[in-house]
């Protein structure tokens, strides 16, 4: 599916408007627009102290600007990058101007990046925000993709969480194009086909003891 | 020339996640004020020429500009007042602006009112809520929670430094064990309990190598910091103040990621540093601030140091930002506990981060606020006991950290 985007030539404008003709709306059902709701309270049996609960929720646009082209890519299944036109260093996450003070501010160019990667370091999380509890554990690797000068992070899947290494080869892997959302978790790393783990050692022994709780801790969560 | 900058005052509500006692932010500024004046009979909120107020998120109040709020709660109308945000490092920030306004000569007293109140949501979505500071179009979806990227940070620089899950834990258990000796530290008052390197050790993982008591309290409190020029401090308390000697603020990328291969690190400091793992704006700050004050061996020339405890493994990469060790030497400079109360440079002695807690906005004013209660000669009257306090200091750092070391900030305080 192609984004169309054509410009608004009204006279009585000053600046030209892209036109959106491609919409998606994936709310789920239980994402409502209530502003704001006082939703009870309560208040301690001495009645010196009072707290009262208000829920606020709230729709936000974010305008991606100048870095659409990474998430458009995304929906598309490709990882786009930047690159300085002229020293020639590349990124993703994406800069749309240089980042070398002797380059300033240089308009940077689009490239489209390999879906290969490095882990360039790691960590096994055991606890992380509301959105992300139920997925727990989660291995975050911070890995640079293609010619990327930068590390980006995200989540590694299928493997072991004691057996990630740094500088371990990765791939990169979409979610089916039905469920991709134009988000960075529309992909995940995974293990390079080639790649192989190392044999059990302490230090993955460890991991294993701590992470091994928090499959049991996750299955209690409604 | 510009003024000598004094700190003179300064107090802390109790921390806690949920009541302290002083059941709104305006009344937690009014106590800590009234406390000051308690040490400082002769500070008259007359006196006050500029107030600058210390918060960092308005999501967890749902209130915009609630320094308004505080401000003519305090009876200060028409008084200049603005607000200081800069993420963790909003104290060390707040303070740096105060110290820039007493320098310049426009302004002679300074108070300073920071703040938080995150136990208005849950501790799940507190977490996403500081984590909305990192970049929200690439980390927040897949990391979450500032731990998470702490870690990643934390076990590439354990590895390469040779410092180990138990060294870490030595200062976990340090600073929460010296919270006990402090009746406003969130640990003394909630958890209560002396913890040893084991109790690290078995806490419940957060993300490798950082556990549950590797981590900082989430908390509600509020502090307070009178900051002046010398002739106000000789008038007011002229044998309980404090100067600000050196002070540095610098800065790093958002996302740790683009710490990489930054052309303007590597002119500064050569190919390859900070890389993930280092805190450069740390160690460049700390020169600013080294240099201002004359400090020539950080190791010798400092007494003891409040600094920002957010994970254990930060203090430890904190040390070696502040060039206390390096590479080869920073596991033995853990391991000999040399920032234990016990050792040459005692770090944390009012329980930092990981004891006191961490309502971001009082944070480094509540830093400030210990490091010169110990310089002051005050911590036998502030905490339970003499166990905490640093043996005739004279020379604190103190320091505040923002993001992922996106900001961070480094002041040299002299006892007078």
């Amino acid at each position: 599916m192609t984004m169309t985007v054509s410009l608004n030539s009204k006279k009585d404008r000053f600046a030209d408007q892209p036109n959106f003709s491609e919409k998606k709306d994936y709310r789920p059902a239980d994402v409502k627009e209530k502003g704001l709701v006082f939703v009870g309270h309560e208040i301690s049996d001495d009645r010196t102290a009072m707290n009262q609960f208000l829920h606020y929720d709230q729709l936000y646009t974010i305008r991606h600007g100048w870095n659409s082209k990474f998430f458009i890519g995304l929906l598309e299944g490709k990882i786009m990058g930047t690159r300085c036109p002229k020293c020639g260093d590349s990124w993703v996450p994406v800069r749309s101007h240089c980042w070398n003070l002797d380059c300033n501010l240089e308009k940077t160019e689009w490239v489209e990046m390999p879906l290969t990667a490095k882990v360039h370091t790691w960590t096994v999380a055991g606890w992380s925000g509301r959105s992300s509890l139920k997925r727990l554990p989660i291995i975050l690797a911070y890995a640079n993709i293609g010619t990327s000068k930068v590390a980006m992070a995200n989540e590694l899947h299928k493997m072991n969480p004691w057996d990630v290494e740094f500088g371990m080869p990765l791939k990169i892997v979409f979610k089916p194009r039905d469920q991709r959302v134009g988000a960075v978790t529309d992909f995940h790393f995974e293990p390079a086909d080639f790649w192989k783990p190392s044999p059990m050692n302490p230090e993955k022994q460890r991991i294993k003891d701590l992470v091994m709780p928090v499959y049991e801790w996750v299955k209690t969560l409604k | 020339m510009s003024r000598k900058v004094c700190i003179v005052g300064g107090a802390t509500t109790p921390f806690d996640y949920g009541p302290t006692g002083f059941e709104s932010i305006e009344g937690g500024a009014a106590e800590c004020i009234k406390e000051t004046q308690q040490d400082v009979p002769e500070f008259s909120l007359r006196d006050l020429d500029l107030m600058i107020y210390s918060h960092f998120s308005v999501h967890f109040s749902h209130q915009l500009a609630p320094e308004w709020i505080i401000h003519d709660h305090l009876g200060l109308v028409g008084l200049p007042h603005y607000r200081v945000e800069n993420g963790g490092n909003t104290g060390g920030s707040a303070l740096y602006a105060a110290a820039l306004a007493v320098m310049s000569g426009h302004h002679d007293v300074v108070g300073i009112v920071g703040w938080e109140t995150m136990d208005s949501v849950s501790q799940s979505q507190g977490s996403e809520f500081i984590a909305m500071a990192s970049d929200i179009r690439y980390e927040l979806l897949v990391g979450g929670i500032y731990p998470i990227y702490y870690a990643a940070m934390a076990n590439k620089w354990m590895k390469e430094n040779h410092v180990t899950e138990e060294d870490v834990a030595i200062i976990a258990a340090k600073n929460k064990n010296n919270a006990m000796d402090n009746p406003k530290a969130q640990w003394y008052r909630n958890d209560h309990r002396y913890i040893t390197v084991d109790d690290v050790m078995s806490s419940r993982l957060i993300s490798y190598p950082i556990k549950k008591y590797d981590c900082c309290l989430m908390s509600r409190g509020v502090a307070f910091v009178l900051v002046c020029t010398e002739e106000y401090a000789k008038k007011v308390n002229p044998d309980q103040y404090v100067t600000i000697d050196g002070m540095g603020l610098s800065s790093c990328t958002i996302r740790a990621g683009d710490r990489l291969n930054n052309p303007t690190w590597n002119e500064h400091y050569g190919p390859g540093y900070p890389g993930m793992t280092e805190f450069a704006a740390c160690r460049n700050s700390a020169e600013q601030a080294y240099k201002m004050a004359g400090i020539k061996d950080p190791l010798k020339d400092i007494d003891f140091g409040e600094i920002h405890d957010a994970f254990s493994t930060s203090e430890a990469q904190i040390y070696k930002a502040l060039g206390l060790a390096d590479e080869k030497t920073i596991a033995k400079f853990i391991r000999d506990e040399r920032t234990s109360m016990q050792g040459d440079i005692p770090m944390n002695p009012g329980g930092g981060l990981l004891g006191y807690g961490h309502p971001v906005g009082a944070t480094g004013l509540m830093s400030t606020v210990e490091c010169y209660y110990q310089l002051a000669g005050m911590i036998p009257k502030k905490h339970l006991s003499k166990k905490t306090e640093v043996s005739e200091p004279e020379c604190g750092i103190v320091n505040s950290h923002a993001g992922t070391g996106t900001s961070i900030s480094n002041f040299i305080l002299r006892r007078h």
